[in-house]
C-alpha cells in the first residue's frame, strides 16, 4: 500500500508543481529574514505584480492559442503616451482612461487582423508591430518624460472597501478572465484551438475568429497594464514597457501554460506566476542580494518550473498510457 | 590631411559616369563663379567653413550614428551634435540602430559608402561597436565615440568623448554624504543601480560605492536596488528596500530618468519632503535632466551630476576636424562634468541640459 500512496502524493505535487514553488520560495525567504513575512510586505508583493500580472493575462489568452504577442510592451506605452498627452492637455480623466483602452484594442485588432488575414506567424507580426508602437511612442512623446499630474497617482494610492486599487483592478481581470475561460463555450474554443487549430475547425469552430478574438483581449489587457503601472509611478519615460513582453511569458510560463498551446489557466497558474515572480525580486532586494545574482535567480527558479512541468507531463503521459497485454497460448 | 585608399564601391562605380558629368558641370559652375567674382571686383565672401582638400573642395559630411534615442539624455546629445556641425557648415547624415548592434554596423557602412568625412557614434556597447571601427579605420575615416568608449582592441583607432561616470558620481555622493554629515545623525542609504551590462552604470555603481567607503560613521548602504534602466522595476524595488529599511533617509539614482519612480515609491510611504523638513529624504542623481532640474527647483533634491552634453558635443566635432587636418588627437577626450546643487544652481543651470529640454 505504502508505493501507490507515495507515487500519488509525488503526482500531486508535480501536479500543484507552481504552488510548491511558490511556499519553497516564501519558506526560504521567510527563513532567511523576518520582514519578509510580515503583513504589510504581503500587500507589498500582491499590489507589485499587478500591471506585469494583467498583462499576463492577456499573453495567456494568446499562448493557450499556441501563439505569442510579443507587441504587448509597446503596446503599453502607446496607451501611455497618448494618455499621458490628453491629460497634460486638459483632457478629462475618464474620457484618458477610455482613449487608452481603445487603443489596445485597435492595436490588438491590428495585430489579429494581419495574423488571421494573411496567416503570418504571430511572433513576425507582433515583432514588426512591437518596433512600430515603439517607434510611434517615441514620437508621440518625442523622447520626452512625461511627468503625469498627481490624480494619477491618486489613483494608484486608492482603496476600495481597503483594498488597493491595482489590487482590485487586477483581481476583476483574473476573475472575468477565468469565468471566460472555464465557463463558456469560447474559453473551451480557445483551447480547442490551441490543441489542435485543424481539428478544431473541422469540429465547427471559428478559429478565425477565436484568434482575433485573443488578440484583441490581449490588447485589452495591454492598455490596462499601462494605466495601473501609470497610477503606481506616474512617468512616461521612453523605457516605458520596455520588454514587459517578456516578464509577461514568464509569468505566463512559471504558472504552467505551454507555450504549444491548449493548457494553462489564469487562475490560479498566470497569477501565481506573476506574484512568485514579484516574491522573488521582493525577498531578493529584503536581503540585499548583489544585483549581479537577481537575474541568475529569477532565471533559476522559472527553469526549476519549467523542469518540473516538464517532468509532470513525462511522469503523465506515463502513468496515462494505454496498457495492452497479450495472452500468450499455453 | 587624412587620404582615403580607393576602395571597390558597387554603388559608387554604378554612377561614377554620372559623377564625372556631375563633377564637370561643377567646374563650369567654378569657372562662371570665378567670372563673376573677377567681373565684381571680388567683393566680400562667406566663409564657406571647412572644407576637404582636393580639385573639387566642398563642405566636409559627417555622418552621426545613435545607437538609441531612448532616452532624454541620447536626444540632447543627438541635437547638440548637429547643432554643433551645423554652425560649423558641416553636413550632417544621420541614422539610429534601435539598440541593434549589427543595424549598426550596416549603417556605418552606408555612411563609408556615401563617402563621409568622418562618423560620430554612440555605439551599442564597447565591443560590437569593433567591427564598425574597423571598417571605418579601413576607409580611413576618422571616428569618434560619443559617450561611450570601445573596448580596447588591436590594431583598431578611434577617440572616445566620455564622461567620467566614476568620478562624477564620486563627487556627487561625497557632495551627499556631507549634507548627511551636516544633519549630525547616521543615515541608511539605498543605490539604484541601472543596468548591469552598461559600462556607464557599473562606473556610477563604482563611484557610489568609491564615495561612500571609509564614511560608515554617516552612511550605512543597507540597499542595493537593480533597475536594469526600468521604471517600473526601479520603482518596485525602491517599494521593497523601503518596506525592509523604512528608515533609509539617503537615495542615489543611476540616473534621473528613474526619479519618478522613486518620487512615487517615497510618496507612497509618506517619505517625500523638500530639503530642510523633517522627515527629508538626501536625494541626488546622475546626469542632469529635465526631471532633475525641475526637483531641484522646487526643492526636493539635493545633488545631481551633470554631464556637459554641450561640451562633449563640441569635443566630438574638434576631434574630428582636428584628425583630418593631421593633427595628434588623445585616444579618449575626458568630460569633467559638474555636480548641481542648491548653492550652484542658478550658476550652473545655464550649462544644464536637462534645464534647456525643461524651458521648452
Amino acid at each position: 500500500m505504502t508505493a501507490p500512496v507515495g507515487r500519488s502524493l509525488g503526482l500531486l505535487l508535480l501536479n500543484q508543481a507552481s504552488l510548491v514553488l511558490f511556499a519553497g520560495v516564501v519558506l526560504t525567504f521567510g527563513l532567511m529574514s523576518p520582514a519578509f513575512l510580515q503583513p504589510a510586505n504581503a500587500s507589498n508583493i500582491l499590489i507589485q505584480p499587478a500591471s506585469t500580472g494583467i498583462l499576463a493575462v492577456g499573453m495567456t489568452f494568446v499562448l493557450l492559442t499556441a501563439g505569442v504577442d510579443l507587441s504587448v510592451g509597446a503596446i503599453m506605452f502607446v496607451a501611455a503616451a497618448v494618455g499621458g498627452k490628453l491629460i497634460l492637455g486638459g483632457w478629462p480623466f475618464g474620457g484618458v482612461l477610455a482613449v487608452m483602452i481603445l487603443i489596445g484594442v485597435l492595436y490588438g485588432a491590428m495585430n489579429a487582423w494581419f495574423i488571421t488575414q494573411f496567416a503570418i506567424l504571430a511572433f513576425v507580426v507582433t515583432l514588426a508591430t512591437r518596433y512600430f508602437g515603439r517607434g510611434l511612442g517615441l514620437r508621440i512623446t518625442e523622447t520626452r518624460a512625461m511627468n503625469l499630474p498627481e490624480s494619477f497617482y491618486e489613483l494608484g494610492a486608492a482603496r476600495v472597501l481597503g483594498v488597493p486599487l491595482p489590487i482590485l483592478v487586477f483581481a476583476l481581470i483574473v476573475v472575468v478572465a477565468h469565468v471566460v475561460l472555464t465557463r463558456t463555450p469560447f474559453g473551451r474554443q480557445v483551447y480547442a484551438v490551441g490543441a489542435d487549430v485543424e481539428a478544431a475547425r473541422k469540429a465547427g469552430v471559428r478559429t478565425r475568429a477565436v484568434l482575433f478574438a485573443v488578440y484583441v483581449i490581449c490588447g485589452f489587457c495591454a492598455a490596462a497594464a499601462g494605466m495601473v503601472a501609470l497610477s503606481q509611478a506616474p512617468a512616461v519615460s521612453p523605457t516605458f514597457g520596455n520588454n514587459r513582453e517578456f516578464m509577461a511569458i514568464a509569468a505566463a510560463v512559471l504558472g504552467g501554460t505551454s507555450l504549444f498551446g491548449g493548457r494553462g489557466a489564469v487562475f490560479p497558474g498566470t497569477v501565481l506566476g506573476a506574484v512568485l515572480i514579484q516574491t522573488i525580486e521582493n525577498g531578493l532586494t529584503i536581503l540585499n542580494v548583489n544585483s549581479y545574482l537577481y537575474p541568475l535567480i529569477t532565471s533559476g527558479v522559472i527553469f526549476i518550473a519549467v523542469l518540473l512541468d516538464a517532468t509532470r507531463c513525462r511522469v503523465l503521459a506515463h502513468v496515462n498510457r494505454r496498457k495492452i497485454f497479450v495472452e500468450t497460448g499455453s | 590631411m587624412t587620404t582615403r585608399p580607393d576602395f571597390p564601391d558597387p554603388v559608387c562605380d554604378a554612377h561614377r559616369g554620372r559623377a564625372s558629368v556631375l563633377a564637370r558641370l561643377d567646374l563650369r559652375a567654378l569657372a562662371s563663379l570665378v567670372l563673376a567674382g573677377l567681373l565684381t571686383g571680388c567683393g566680400p565672401s562667406a566663409d564657406p567653413g571647412p572644407t576637404r582638400s582636393g580639385a573639387a573642395s566642398r563642405p566636409l559630411t559627417v555622418g552621426v550614428n545613435f545607437e538609441t534615442l531612448q532616452t532624454e539624455y541620447w536626444v540632447a546629445g543627438f541635437e547638440a551634435i548637429k547643432t554643433e556641425l551645423k554652425a560649423r557648415d558641416i553636413r550632417v547624415l544621420e541614422s539610429v540602430a534601435d539598440g541593434d548592434a549589427n543595424r549598426q554596423l550596416q549603417q556605418v557602412r552606408t555612411f563609408i559608402t556615401r563617402r563621409v568625412d568622418g562618423i560620430i557614434l554612440v555605439p551599442k556597447d564597447a565591443k560590437t561597436c569593433i567591427p564598425a571601427i574597423k571598417a571605418a579605420n579601413e576607409a580611413g575615416i576618422p571616428i569618434v565615440l560619443f559617450n561611450r568608449p570601445a573596448a580596447a582592441a588591436e590594431g583598431v583607432r578611434s577617440v572616445a568623448v566620455v564622461a567620467d561616470n566614476r568620478k562624477l558620481t564620486r563627487e556627487t555622493v561625497a557632495f551627499m554624504v556631507e549634507q548627511a554629515r551636516q544633519t549630525g545623525r547616521k543615515h541608511k542609504a539605498m543605490v539604484v543601480v541601472g543596468d548591469l551590462g552598461d559600462i556607464n552604470a557599473i562606473g556610477r555603481k563604482d563611484g557610489f560605492y568609491d564615495a561612500v567607503q571609509g564614511q560608515e560613521a554617516v552612511v550605512e548602504v543597507v540597499a542595493e536596488v537593480p533597475s536594469e534602466w526600468n521604471q517600473e522595476k526601479a520603482r518596485a524595488g525602491v517599494v521593497n528596500a523601503l518596506q525592509a529599511h523604512p528608515d533609509i533617509s539617503f537615495i542615489f539614482s543611476s540616473s534621473d530618468f528613474l526619479f519618478p519612480s522613486i518620487v512615487a515609491a517615497l510618496k507612497s510611504a509618506n517619505r517625500y519632503h523638500k530639503i530642510g523638513a523633517p522627515g527629508h529624504v538626501i536625494l541626488g542623481g546622475f546626469d542632469g535632466d529635465a526631471t532633475a532640474y525641475q526637483m531641484l527647483v522646487e526643492g526636493y533634491l539635493d545633488a545631481t551630476g551633470v554631464q556637459d552634453v554641450y561640451f562633449e558635443a563640441e569635443q566630438c566635432v574638434q576631434a574630428l576636424l582636428d584628425q583630418l587636418a593631421g593633427k595628434e588627437v588623445p585616444p579618449v577626450i575626458l568630460d569633467p562634468g559638474f555636480v548641481i546643487h542648491q548653492g550652484n544652481l542658478e550658476e550652473k543651470k545655464a550649462r544644464m541640459w536637462g534645464a534647456h529640454v525643461a524651458r521648452r
